[in-house]
């Protein structure tokens, strides 16, 4: 696992209390709303602000977020894209 | 000054703002609540000890938090989505000027988290943070 990616699902864990989760048990490609890790609207929100928070990207409106939690292979992608810039 | 009515939706007995003292919409809100021994509420929480119950604390927090919006919230569903970490650390009672103070944390996707705090000559009353919903 690369290490950004790691770091992004210790954010998702501990931004969203995934309780007695561990990184490993998420996987890569799995969605992150709706079936697969299964968050809402408010999941949402605390992402967003954790990514800023912790990576200083930000995710400026829904078509962004649209994009970057297609899963965590996708995020991962979104935040080495826009930390560079 | 700022027509409370004509911003919120909320009417007697649940509008739970008297003034608002300092508005960026967007960042910060600071504004008033005057406890009165009026409010219906207190009749029943405590009979002999009137006091302000919490969870209408952290309304009126929410409602100065809908000052933070620049247009006017008529017509507008707006409903409370969460409360974290919510405190409170001393009570209001019948004649106390309550300072509600709310600033952004952030906004997404039609939700809107804001921290926010209650406080009286200078105590803090009640702290929380909440999450604020727009449909």
């Amino acid at each position: 696992m690369s290490d950004l990616k790691l770091r992004v699902k210790e954010m998702i864990i501990e931004r969203l209390k995934l309780e007695g989760m561990t990184p490993d048990q998420i996987d890569d490609g799995i969605p992150l709303f709706g079936e697969g890790l299964g968050l809402d609207s408010i999941d949402a929100l605390e992402l967003v602000l954790g990514i800023e928070q912790v990576f200083g990207v930000k995710i400026e409106d829904e078509a962004a977020g649209l994009k970057a939690f297609k899963s965590v292979q996708a995020l991962t992608d979104f935040i080495a894209e826009h930390m560079k810039a | 000054m700022l027509e409370i009515p004509a911003h919120l939706p909320h009417r007697y007995p649940f509008l739970l703002v008297d003034r608002v003292l300092e508005r960026e919409p967007g960042v910060r809100v600071v504004a008033e609540k005057l406890v009165t021994m009026g409010e219906p509420y207190l009749q029943g929480h405590f009979e002999g000890h009137p006091l302000v119950p919490g969870v209408l604390l952290l309304e009126m927090l929410a409602q100065a938090g809908g000052f933070l919006e620049a247009e006017s919230l008529h017509g507008t569903a707006i409903f409370l989505a969460g409360v974290q970490d919510a405190r409170f650390k001393a009570p209001a009672f019948p004649g106390d000027r309550l300072r509600l103070e709310v600033t952004a944390v952030g906004a997404f996707g039609g939700l809107m988290k804001v921290r926010g705090t209650v406080s009286c000559e200078d105590r803090e009353l009640c702290t929380a943070r909440l999450l604020v919903k727009r449909l």
